[in-house]
């Protein structure tokens, strides 16, 4: 029975031969079965060769090693005669490999495998006790290539036959992909274990137990990833010749997907991104001239989806997008350029709506670009910023002022919050408002869009022109947004005093009440508005109060003084306006209203006394200059009101007007109160003027750096600079502060572009005359670049002031260049009161 | 169900089993894995009747152990002498006996019943002089006197 046929435990040679025919029966007919005696046997054949008594005495050779202690494991004999085995094994396998090529190669080398490390776990398992005691010793001990059984099949597998056949199996690989990639079905199912097998064939040198892709890399992935490029040149540039870059394109990208496909379907994962990079320097990288060329000529032909798909493959290669980015920022600004070119021929009459959709049309369409085709990618939303910010600022419009752009556009919100015929719906309206503040945010002279806003606001406001108080605040808290509190501070004072004004007025009705004669004559009601927010001016024209009117006047004044004492009221006339009666027309039974200006009222009156009066007669009593009076009358003629004399003539010394009876209107209310244009050309050229003067004062702040200057402000968006400086105990004498002078001058400036949130506070000394005290200006310092260097080379830093080489555009080089900054090269160590500070916020 | 299956013992002695029970030995299992269930006896060719049906009795108590195969585990293990009570009882055996179920359990690949048996056979040996312990495991002295004090002499340090 079996323990008859166990051999003599003592005895090597019985014991391997009894032990041989065991593996080899495993090793070439497992598929028959396996029967538990042959089994049980050979286990037990090899426990009992390892614990015979030999064990107790050892083999001479072991006693020469002399480093075992203790009993000595046996086993070393029936491991090498197993190796011996394999070699013997292995190396027929080798010989019938070479009957085969390519594909039955593969097939053969599968089956071979699969057969193999079945048997090497069946053999393993049999070998256990071998693995337990005198290999797990050996291994104890420090010895190399000493590996379990199953590794020990896998090491032979490796020496005495991949590193032989690996080549031609990888031939018979590629082969198969290239036919894949050819478009023929092969059956991925065998490199998939051809990929196995490799990866099983990886040993950690230094742990037996652990595995590594060292040999699946270099035999399998190298030349995979080279073949790959080699037959992706081939295909790629027989393709770019004879055909379309856009058909390239689509082609690439079939490609890449296939190849990711080709990993998920057969390969390794750890393949993916060598071979995605290999793909991508082969597809896209060695073509990408060519593809970056195309780029003009579809964004000419606004060919979208092909735009997208050259950014997909262009973005999957470094420094890829770089150049489109140049190419896309010049071509939106030639867009918007042209665009404006078309419209800008309307010359001074442009109208501003027209002119902010154009603007808007382009900035839509290419954000609408950005979006779809470019991912929203932020250094094209960059380009299209810088691009935007170009043509917003400097097209042919603005060629007459630079601050056309921010005057055209604070035009049209007017003309969207002003009163009208046609008031756009509320949601229509907080699109467009929204719209204008896209188009806000490029513009550089946030300045001269502020002046005009306040300025048309003003007017809105005082003559109850405003559409809608939702849309006015709206708009408001969207600049404040955009430009934070101080740059709306007064648009939202003057709302108050709207306010302010309207309780003004009741208690003054109530107060008159209380008068013994209430009943004037006259309805009245007047705005008090803060000086300092309200854009307005007053009158630069003398004036006689009409006599009807002086009552009402003075008795506002006493109220007004009753409730504040010291506060002066002064009265713009230009402004106040009020309606007349003329009950002396012979046409009409319902008398006709009159609404004018103060200026024209006191005019009409007088005819209250007779029929003509001479214009000096007009002038003397009425006091007012040329300037005002003229118009006043112009209109009157205009409308049959007066009649002049000579008839045809303007109004001037000489001629007299004589009111006219038989005056005719359709309408009962007659509006004679109009803004002639001359008048609405000055105002806007004294908006003009107001910034000029704004800048300069804070231009006369000359900057003294001084020791420790290191860095100074890159700001090359939009912002507004708030200076604020403090008179110190030197006067107003031209000075510069010393160390320890109590004149520490602080500029604070900050951008209001999110991306450049810090603010730089300097100290600086001043350089200007004027009243002591706390003075806040503000400009704007928009693409001011001022370079610092640490050796005090102020020389420099006013060169960027002045010559503006790098600073956008010439236009805020124009306003630095009117004040004089001085820079002075400071001595060290003296004026430790002029430390520079940047803080990031 | 619980399966059985049947062993041979070297002495011809068939003895049925639970499958989970006899697969606490690494021999079984990977054989069952390895060849499938055959409705034969197994043949155990180096355990006696007696001995397989004292190493079936620990395997039975020990049938619900977590495998014990962690690195840590078998350290601490090694570490200490200390035997739960069970084993203890099931260790009171004649030597001869003993030393079956240590050869048994290093052949049928059960460690933890190894590890029990060594255990047991070091307490035998702690606190015992060599003399005691000669006595206790019959073994005779081979050493000449000499010999012996040389060996004394080398691990002098060791006595203190």
């Amino acid at each position: 029975m079996m323990t008859m046929s166990t051999p003599n435990r003592e005895d090597l040679q019985a014991t391997w031969s009894y032990l041989e025919q065991g593996v080899e029966k495993i090793m070439r007919d497992l598929n028959s079965g396996m029967d538990m005696n042959t089994y049980m046997g050979v286990y037990t054949a090899v426990h009992n060769f390892c614990t015979s008594q030999r064990a107790v005495s050892a083999s001479p050779a072991l006693q020469q090693a002399g480093v075992h202690r203790g009993a000595h494991l046996l086993g070393e004999d029936l491991y090498n005669n197993l190796i011996g085995y394999l070699t013997r094994h292995l190396s027929g396998l080798k010989q019938e490999s070479q009957k085969h090529a390519d594909e039955t190669l593969l097939q053969f080398y599968i089956k071979e495998w699969d057969r193999y490390t079945t048997a090497a776990k069946f053999i393993n398992h049999l070998f256990r006790y071998l693995n337990r005691h005198w290999v797990k010793r050996e291994m104890d001990e420090g010895k190399k290539n000493i590996y379990d059984v199953y590794t020990l099949h896998l090491v032979r597998w490796k020496v005495d036959l991949f590193d032989d056949v690996q080549k031609h199996v990888m031939d018979g690989v590629l082969k198969l992909v290239e036919k894949q990639r050819n478009g023929e079905t092969i059956e991925t199912a065998m490199v998939k274990s051809i990929v196995d097998s490799f990866v099983s064939l990886g040993l950690d040198e230094n742990d037996s137990t652990k595995s590594t892709l060292d040999v699946y890399r270099k035999f399998f992935e190298f030349p995979f990833l080279e073949a790959t490029t080699a037959y992706y040149q081939i295909e790629s540039k027989q393709f770019v010749a004879e055909n379309s870059v856009v058909e390239y394109m689509k082609k690439a990208e079939v490609r890449l997907a296939e190849e990711q496909n080709r990993v998920q379907m057969y390969l390794h994962p750890d393949i993916s991104a060598p071979l995605m990079k290999t793909c991508e320097r082969v597809l896209i990288q060695e073509h990408a001239a060519l593809l970056r060329e195309e780029f003009q000529v579809l964004l000419d032909n606004d060919r979208q989806s092909d735009l997208q798909r050259m950014y997909n493959l262009l973005s999957r290669i470094p420094d890829g997008l770089d150049p489109l980015r140049t190419k896309f920022e010049a071509h939106v600004r030639r867009a918007g350029l042209s665009a404006v070119d078309k419209i800008a021929d309307g010359g001074e009459s442009l109208e501003p709506k027209i002119y902010v959709d154009a603007l808007l049309e382009v900035h839509t369409q290419y954000q609408n670009l950005v979006n779809t085709a470019f991912k929203g990618e932020a250094e094209f939303v960059r380009s299209l910023d810088n691009a935007c910010r170009e043509f917003v600022n400097r097209n042919k419009v603005c060629k007459s002022a630079s601050t056309k752009s921010p005057e055209l556009l604070a035009k049209y919100a007017d003309s969207l919050l002003r009163k009208s015929a046609k008031s756009a719906e509320e949601a229509d309206l907080e699109s467009k408002l929204t719209a204008i503040m896209t188009v806000f945010k490029y513009v550089e002279d946030k300045d001269v869009f502020q002046k005009f806003y306040s300025k048309m606001l003003a007017k809105r406001l005082v003559n109850f022109l405003s559409a809608s108080d939702d849309a006015e605040t709206s708009m408001i808290g969207k600049l404040k947004e955009a430009c934070g509190f101080e740059y709306t501070n007064k648009l939202q004072r003057m709302f108050q005093d709207m306010q302010i004004s309207k309780d003004l007025n009741d208690s003054y009705q109530i107060w008159l009440k209380s008068k013994p004669d209430n009943g004037t004559a006259v309805d009245f009601s007047c705005q008090v508005l803060g000086t300092s927010f309200w854009p307005l001016n007053p009158p630069n024209t003398p004036f006689n109060i009409p006599e009807v009117i002086v009552q009402t006047y003075s008795r506002f004044v006493d109220f007004y003084n009753e409730k504040h004492t010291g506060r002066k009221l002064t009265w713009l006339w230009h402004l106040c306006k009020g309606d007349l009666k003329a009950n002396y027309c012979k046409n009409t039974k319902v008398p006709y209203t009159f609404q004018v200006s103060t200026y024209q009222m006191a005019i009409l009156l007088l005819f209250n006394d007779q029929l003509t009066i001479s214009y000096e007669a007009i002038e003397n009593t009425v006091g007012l200059n040329k300037d005002f009076l003229d118009p006043s009358l112009v209109v009157f003629v205009k409308a049959k009101v007066l009649t002049i004399s000579p008839s045809n003539a303007k109004p001037g010394p000489g001629t007299t007007f004589t009111l006219n009876t038989d005056f005719r209107s359709k309408k009962i209310r007659v509006n004679l109160n109009m803004a002639v244009r001359a008048e609405q050309k000055q105002e806007i050229e004294e908006t003009h003027k107001t910034i000029e003067e704004d800048r300069k004062l804070l231009m006369q702040v000359s900057f003294d750096f001084s020791v420790g200057c290191r860095g100074f402000v890159s700001h090359s968006d939009a912002t507004v600079c708030d200076c604020t400086y403090h008179e110190g105990t030197q006067g107003h004498e031209a000075c510069r502060p010393r160390a320890g002078d109590n004149c520490t001058n602080t500029v604070t400036i900050y951008s209001q572009n999110p991306r450049h949130q810090e603010v730089h506070r300097h100290s600086v000394g001043e350089r200007i005359s004027g009243a002591s005290g706390r003075r806040t200006f503000r400009l704007p310092c928009l693409g001011m670049r001022i370079i610092h260097r640490s050796n005090g080379e102020f020389d420099e830093v006013s060169r960027y002031f002045f010559s503006g080489d790098n600073c956008y555009g010439s236009v805020q080089c124009v306003k630095f260049s009117r004040c004089h900054f001085s820079f002075r090269r400071a001595g060290v160590a003296d004026e430790k009161g002029c430390l520079m500070d940047v803080i990031t916020a | 169900m619980v399966s059985q299956i049947k062993l041979m013992s070297s002495d011809q002695a068939t003895i049925v089993v639970d499958k989970e029970v006899a697969e606490r030995s690494v021999l079984i299992k990977n054989m069952l894995e390895d060849v499938g269930e055959v409705d034969e006896a197994i043949p155990i060719p180096n355990v006696n009747e007696a001995v397989l049906k004292k190493v079936i009795e620990w395997c039975e108590h020990h049938k619900g152990d977590a495998p014990a195969t962690n690195e840590d585990e078998s350290d601490s293990r090694k570490r200490s002498t200390d035997i739960e009570e069970w084993d203890q009882k099931f260790m009171q055996v004649d030597q001869e006996m003993l030393f079956e179920i240590i050869l048994a359990a290093n052949y049928l690949d059960i460690k933890p019943l190894l590890d029990v048996g060594c255990k047991t056979v070091a307490n035998m040996i702690k606190g015992k002089s060599p003399e005691e312990i000669r006595k206790t495991f019959n073994i005779q002295n081979d050493f000449t006197p000499e010999e012996e004090e040389q060996i004394r002499r080398e691990n002098e340090w060791a006595e203190e």
